[in-house]
C-alpha cells in the first residue's frame, strides 16, 4: 500500500502504524487525564533519493511525525525501519550509530543555531561527536561543506547572528550534511524566509538531493513549495494521512475533500487565472478532543451519516493503485 | 495612480522615516508616495525590511518613537496632515477614521480582558454609545465578521479563541467605528491556508459592504493578486514599481518585480528542476549603495545604476510607474 | 542554485558586544563600576601586604580622634581604625567573591539539571531540596552549620552558599526549560550529542547573562549578611570585618565614641550601594528589550 512506483531502488525508510501520543496531565494529582494523539497510525515507505512532501495545517502532527521518525520524540507505538532494521528498542549506542544516516533541518533559522558557537564549531560538531577523521580532515570537511551550501570560508569563525536568515539556513543544512546522511527530515525549511531567498534555499535542497541521492521528508504548509520539491505528497489532518499519491496526481486530481479545499485555498499569484474557491467552514478541531468518525467530517461539505460514525481507513483509489485516500466518498 | 478625477482619500507624499540605532541612522522609508481612493484596495508588497510595515504604521502615527521618527513628508487623510499631528489628534483619528489590523492578533488583544470588554471600550470612546448599546453593537459586528454564536463569544477571553477567530475579532474591533481606511499588516500571514482563505474572503466582503479603503501590507504576492486592484512594490525603503495588478503580474517592469515573480514556486506548475533566483541578498539598510539599491543583484545594471538613484517615473502610455533606468518593455 | 556564494553581512551584534556598548554609555553604571574597582584595589593591596599590615597592632592611645597619624582615630584598645577598615574591605571581597562564585556555580548546575530533566524525579528532588532549605530561617541555618562544623571559619561561607544558590537555580531552571525546546538543542540531539554535553555546551553558555547578574546580587547579599552574622558572633572567626567592627563598637557608641561604627558602616554602605547600581546597570545593558 504505497504510492511509490515500482523501482529497482530499495526501500530506505519503512514506517508501520506509527503513533505518538503525548500524555496531558491535569487534575488534582497531576495524573494523566488525556492522550494528545499527535501522530495516530501512520504508515508509508520512502525510497532512497526521493522526496515525500508532507502537507498539513498547524497542529496536524506533521512536525511530530518528523521528530518521531528520528526518535527525537520516541514513538508511542509502531515501527520505523531504516534499511529494514527497526529503530525501536535499539541500545543507546546502536541508536547513536544510526543517527549518522538520518538528520534534520529546522524551520527557524534563528533558533536552530546555538548563538554562542562559531559556524566552524557548529558544522564540525557532528564530526567531533562521531569521531570521523583526523582533526585536519574534519577541518577540511567543514570547509568543503560550506562550499557545498554556497557559503564562503570566511564564514568559518563568525557567529550565527552575523548572517541573514537564508545564510543561517545554509549553515543548518551544512550541519545536517556533515554526517553524509541518507535521509533528512526538512521541517518547514523555507517558511521563515523571504520569497527571493526561499527560492535559493529550495534550489539548494533540490541540488543536494539530485547530487547526493538523499531521501527527504519535506514538511511544509505551503502547497506551492511542496509541489515544486516533491516526488510524492501526503496530506495530513489531525494525526492521520488522509491522502497520499505521486505529486502530479494529487495536484491534478485530488480525491479527498480536505485536499481539494487546501488546493483551492492557495492564493494564486496570477490575477488572470482566478478560479472559484472552496472555502471550508470552521477551524481544525483540537487534537485533544478529535471528533468521532472521520476527523474531517465536521468541516466536510459532503459528509454522510457513515462519516460521523466510522473512521475511514486509507485505501487504494478505484482508478489508481498508486493513489491512496482515506475517504468513503472518494472514487 | 488610480483612475478617477476625484481627490484621493489618503495621499502619502515623499514620506521619510528614520530609526536611530546603535550603529547609526537607518532610513527605513525613503521618499514614498502613493494615493488611495475611497473604497479602493492598494497592495504594499515587499520582503522583510523593505519598509512596508513602517509605512503602514506611519499612517496611524504608530512608529515607535524613539527610536523612530517621521523626518519629512506628508500623510494627507481627507486633507489633514497626519504626519504633523500631535498624539491627541491622532488618537481621535485612530479607530474612527483609520484602523489597523496586525499579523499577530494575540499581541494586539489584551489577554486579561474579555473580548466584549475590549470592543465596548472602543465603541464607547469613539461613538459615544452607552454600555448597553455598545454591547449589542459589539455582538452585531462579531456576527458580521463571521463569528458563530457571537453573543456567547463576546464573553470569551482571547486565549479561548483559535488564531482565525482572534484575527476576526481584531477585524471586528477595527471595523467597529466604521473607519474610512483600514491598514492591514500581513493580516493572514500567521494563519493556516484554509483559515487564510476564510479571513481574506471576509475582509474583502466587509470592505465592499462598508465602502472602506484598504492598504494591504503583505509579502505574499498570491494574496495581493487575489485582493487588490493596485499594488506598490517596495525595496530597501523605496517604491520601485507601482502598477495595476493585471499589469504588474502580466508585465512586471522593474527587474526586482520580475525576479520576485519568477522565483515563487507555483502549485499549478509541474515539478521544476530549478527555480529562477535573484542572486545575492538584500543589502544592509545602514550601508546602502550610492545608486539603485537593487543594482548589485540586477542582471541589467550598468554604470549609471550604480551612480544615481532612478526616480519613480510614469512609463509612457501606461499607468505604471517604475524606478528603473532600464525597465522591461 | 546560484553558483555565487553569499557575502557575509553584519546583521546585528552579539548580546555581549551590544551590552558592552550600552554599559559604556551608562554614566551611573560606569561610575559605580569605578567605585567598585577602587574598593577592589584596596582589597588587593591588603592581600599583597601593601597596606593595613598593622591592623591588629595596638599602636596608640584608646579612642584617639581622627588625626594625621590615625586617619579614622583608634578604637577602645588603641588599634588604628583606618587600617582595620582597609583590612575589612579585603574580608568583604573574600566573602563576597567566594559566596558569589560558589552560589552561582551551584545554582547554575542544579538549576540546569532540574530544568533539563523537568517533570522527572530528578527535577522534583532538586525542587524539594530548594523548598526545604528555603524554609529554614537563615540565621538558624547558619547557627546549625556553625555548630556542626565546630567553629570552622568556613561555616558562614557554607551557610550562605547553601541558601543563596536557590534563587539562581530557580531562574536557571526556568530559562533551561525554555532553551531546551529550541531547535538547536534538538539539532544536537539529532547529531547524537549526549545529554551532559548538551547541558554544558549548548544550554548553560546561553544563560551566562543571568548568571552574571545573579553573581553580583549574591556578592552584595553576602557582604550584607556577613555584617549581620559577624555582629551576632556567627560570622568571621579570625581576622577583621566591618561586621566585627560594628560589633565591637557597641560599647563605644554607648560611651559616645562613633568612629569605629561610622567607618565600618559608611564603607560597607558605599560598596553595597555601588555594587547594587553596577548590578542594575548590568541588567539593563544585558536586557535586549531596553532600547538605548
Amino acid at each position: 500500500m504505497n504510492p511509490t512506483p515500482e523501482s529497482s531502488d530499495s526501500v530506505l525508510l519503512q514506517v508501520r502504524d506509527l503513533k505518538k501520543y503525548f500524555p496531558v496531565r491535569g487534575g488534582w494529582f497531576r495524573g494523566v487525564q488525556q492522550q494528545l494523539k499527535a501522530v495516530d497510525g501512520i504508515s508509508f515507505a520512502l525510497h532512497s533519493g526521493r522526496t515525500l512532501g508532507l502537507v498539513g495545517e498547524s497542529g496536524c502532527g506533521k512536525s511530530t511525525l518528523g521528530r518521531a521518525l528520528l526518535n527525537l520524540h520516541p514513538p508511542t507505538a509502531g515501527d520505523v525501519l531504516l534499511d529494514g532494521l527497526p529503530l525501536a528498542g535499539l541500545s543507546r549506542q546502536a541508536l547513536f550509530a544510526r543517527r549518522r544516516d538520518m538528520q534534520i533541518i529546522f524551520q527557524d533559522p534563528f533558533a536552530s543555531l546555538s548563538p554562542r558557537r562559531t559556524v566552524a564549531q557548529i558544522v564540525r560538531e557532528p564530526l567531533d561527536v562521531h569521531r570521523l577523521g583526523t582533526q585536519r580532515e574534519r577541518r577540511r570537511r567543514v570547509e568543503e561543506l560550506l562550499g557545498v551550501v554556497g557559503l564562503r570560508s570566511n564564514a568559518l569563525n563568525r557567529y550565527p547572528h552575523e548572517f541573514s536568515g537564508g545564510q543561517r539556513q545554509r549553515i543548518g543544512i551544512a550541519r545536517a550534511l556533515a554526517l553524509k546522511p541518507r535521509f533528512i527530515v526538512a521541517d518547514e525549511p523555507v517558511s521563515a524566509l523571504d520569497v527571493s531567498v526561499q527560492s535559493q534555499v529550495l534550489n539548494l535542497i533540490g541540488k543536494l538531493q539530485a547530487e547526493l541521492g538523499i531521501a527527504f521528508l519535506f514538511i511544509s504548509h505551503d502547497l506551492a513549495v511542496i509541489r515544486h520539491i516533491s516526488d510524492e505528497v501526503a496530506v495530513m489532518y489531525l494525526g492521520k494521512f488522509v491522502e497520499h499519491a505521486p505529486a502530479e496526481k494529487i495536484f491534478a486530481a485530488p480525491k479527498h475533500p480536505y485536499t481539494k479545499a487546501l488546493l483551492s485555498s492557495i492564493p494564486v499569484p496570477d490575477p488572470a487565472n482566478k478560479s472559484p474557491r472552496m472555502v471550508l467552514e470552521g477551524d481544525v478541531p483540537s487534537p485533544m478532543n478529535p471528533p468521532a468518525g472521520c476527523p474531517f467530517h465536521p468541516r466536510c461539505p459532503i459528509a454522510t451519516e457513515r462519516c460521523r460514525i466510522e473512521v475511514p481507513a486509507l485505501r487504494e483509489s478505484q482508478t489508481d493503485s498508486e493513489h491512496v485516500v482515506g475517504c468513503y466518498l472518494a472514487t | 495612480m488610480a483612475a478617477g478625477t476625484n481627490k484621493p482619500l489618503l495621499s502619502v507624499r515623499d514620506l521619510v522615516v528614520e530609526f536611530e540605532t546603535d550603529q547609526g541612522v537607518l532610513r527605513a522609508v525613503d521618499g514614498v508616495s502613493f494615493d488611495i481612493h475611497a473604497g479602493e484596495t492598494l497592495g504594499l508588497v515587499g520582503e522583510s525590511g523593505c519598509g512596508k510595515t513602517v509605512t503602514g504604521l506611519s499612517i496611524l502615527g504608530l512608529v515607535p518613537s524613539p527610536p523612530g521618527r517621521i523626518v519629512s513628508g506628508r500623510i494627507l487623510l481627507e486633507g489633514s496632515d497626519l504626519a504633523g499631528m500631535d498624539e491627541v489628534g491622532l488618537r481621535k483619528i485612530r479607530g474612527s477614521k483609520v484602523s489597523m489590523i496586525f499579523q499577530e492578533p494575540m499581541t494586539a488583544l489584551n489577554p486579561v480582558f474579555r473580548i466584549g470588554n475590549q470592543m465596548r471600550d472602543v465603541l464607547q470612546r469613539h461613538q459615544g454609545l452607552t454600555r448597553l448599546q455598545a454591547h449589542s453593537a459589539a455582538i452585531e459586528i462579531l456576527a458580521k465578521v463571521g463569528i458563530p454564536e457571537p453573543a456567547v463569544r463576546v464573553e470569551d477571553y482571547p486565549h479561548q479563541l483559535s488564531g482565525g477567530m482572534r484575527q476576526r475579532v481584531m477585524i471586528a474591533m477595527a471595523l467597529s467605528c466604521g473607519p474610512k481606511l483600514l491598514v492591514a499588516d500581513e493580516p493572514t500571514t500567521a494563519l493556516d491556508v484554509t483559515t487564510q482563505a476564510q479571513v481574506l474572503e471576509q475582509i474583502v466582503r466587509l470592505q465592499q459592504e462598508f465602502g472602506m479603503a484598504m492598504l494591504l501590507v503583505t509579502h505574499d504576492l498570491g494574496v495581493v493578486a487575489e485582493t487588490c486592484r493596485h499594488a506598490v512594490v517596495m525595496y530597501c525603503g523605496r517604491i520601485v514599481e507601482s502598477s495595476s495588478i493585471d499589469e504588474l503580474f502580466a508585465r512586471p517592469r522593474h527587474p526586482y518585480t520580475t525576479g520576485l515573480l519568477a522565483s515563487i514556486p507555483r502549485a499549478t506548475e509541474e515539478r521544476g528542476d530549478e527555480l529562477p533566483v535573484i542572486p545575492g541578498m538584500v543589502p544592509d539598510l545602514l550601508h546602502l549603495p550610492r545608486g539603485c539599491a537593487f543594482a548589485d543583484r540586477c542582471p541589467k545594471a550598468h554604470e549609471r545604476c550604480r551612480q544615481s538613484v532612478p526616480h519613480l517615473d510614469l512609463l509612457q502610455s501606461t499607468r505604471t510607474s517604475v524606478a528603473c533606468y532600464e525597465p522591461n518593455a | 542554485m546560484s553558483a555565487r556564494a553569499d557575502t557575509v553581512g553584519a546583521h546585528g551584534d552579539s548580546l555581549w558586544s551590544k551590552a558592552f556598548r550600552k554599559f559604556r554609555h551608562d554614566r551611573v553604571g560606569m561610575w559605580s563600576l569605578a567605585v567598585v574597582l577602587a574598593y577592589a584595589i584596596v582589597a588587593l593591596g591588603v592581600v599583597l601586604g601593601v597596606w593595613a599590615t598593622d591592623w591588629a597592632e595596638v599602636s596608640g592611645p584608646k579612642w584617639s580622634p581622627a588625626s594625621v597619624e590615625y586617619w579614622f582615630g583608634t578604637n577602645i584598645i588603641g588599634q588604628d581604625i583606618f587600617a582595620r577598615s582597609l583590612y575589612s574591605t579585603r574580608t568583604a571581597f573574600e566573602v563576597g567573591l567566594l559566596v558569589a562564585l560558589g552560589a552561582t556555580a551551584l545554582g547554575a548546575l542544579l538549576g540546569a539539571i532540574a530544568g533539563f530533566f523537568s517533570g522527572t524525579w530528578i527535577d522534583e528532588l532538586i525542587i524539594w531540596v530548594m523548598g526545604v532549605l528555603d524554609s529554614v530561617p537563615f540565621i538558624l541555618l547558619v547557627a546549625a552549620i556553625a555548630y556542626t562544623l565546630q567553629g570552622s571559619p568556613w561555616a558562614m561561607h557554607i551557610a550562605m552558599i547553601s541558601t543563596f544558590w536557590i534563587g539562581t537555580a530557580r531562574l536557571i531552571r526556568g530559562e533551561v526549560i525554555k532553551l531546551k525546546s529550541l531547535e538547536y538543542v534538538e539539532a544536537a540531539q539529532a547529531i547524537g550529542v549526549n545529554r551532559l554535553m548538551i547541558i554544558f555546551r549548548h544550554i548553560l553558555p546561553n544563560t551566562f547573562h543571568i548568571l552574571l547578574v545573579q553573581a553580583t546580587l549574591s556578592f552584595v547579599a553576602a557582604i550584607k549578611s556577613e555584617v549581620i552574622l559577624s555582629f551576632l558572633g556567627l560570622g568571621v572567626k579570625d581576622g577583621m570585618s566591618w561586621g566585627l567592627m560594628i560589633s565591637e563598637s557597641t560599647f563605644e557608641v554607648l560611651a559616645g565614641f562613633f568612629n569605629n561604627f561610622l567607618a565600618a558602616s559608611v564603607l560597607m554602605f558605599g560598596l553595597v550601594m555601588a555594587f547594587n547600581m553596577f548590578s542594575d546597570a548590568l541588567q539593563d545593558a544585558l536586557d535586549p528589550r531596553t532600547v538605548k
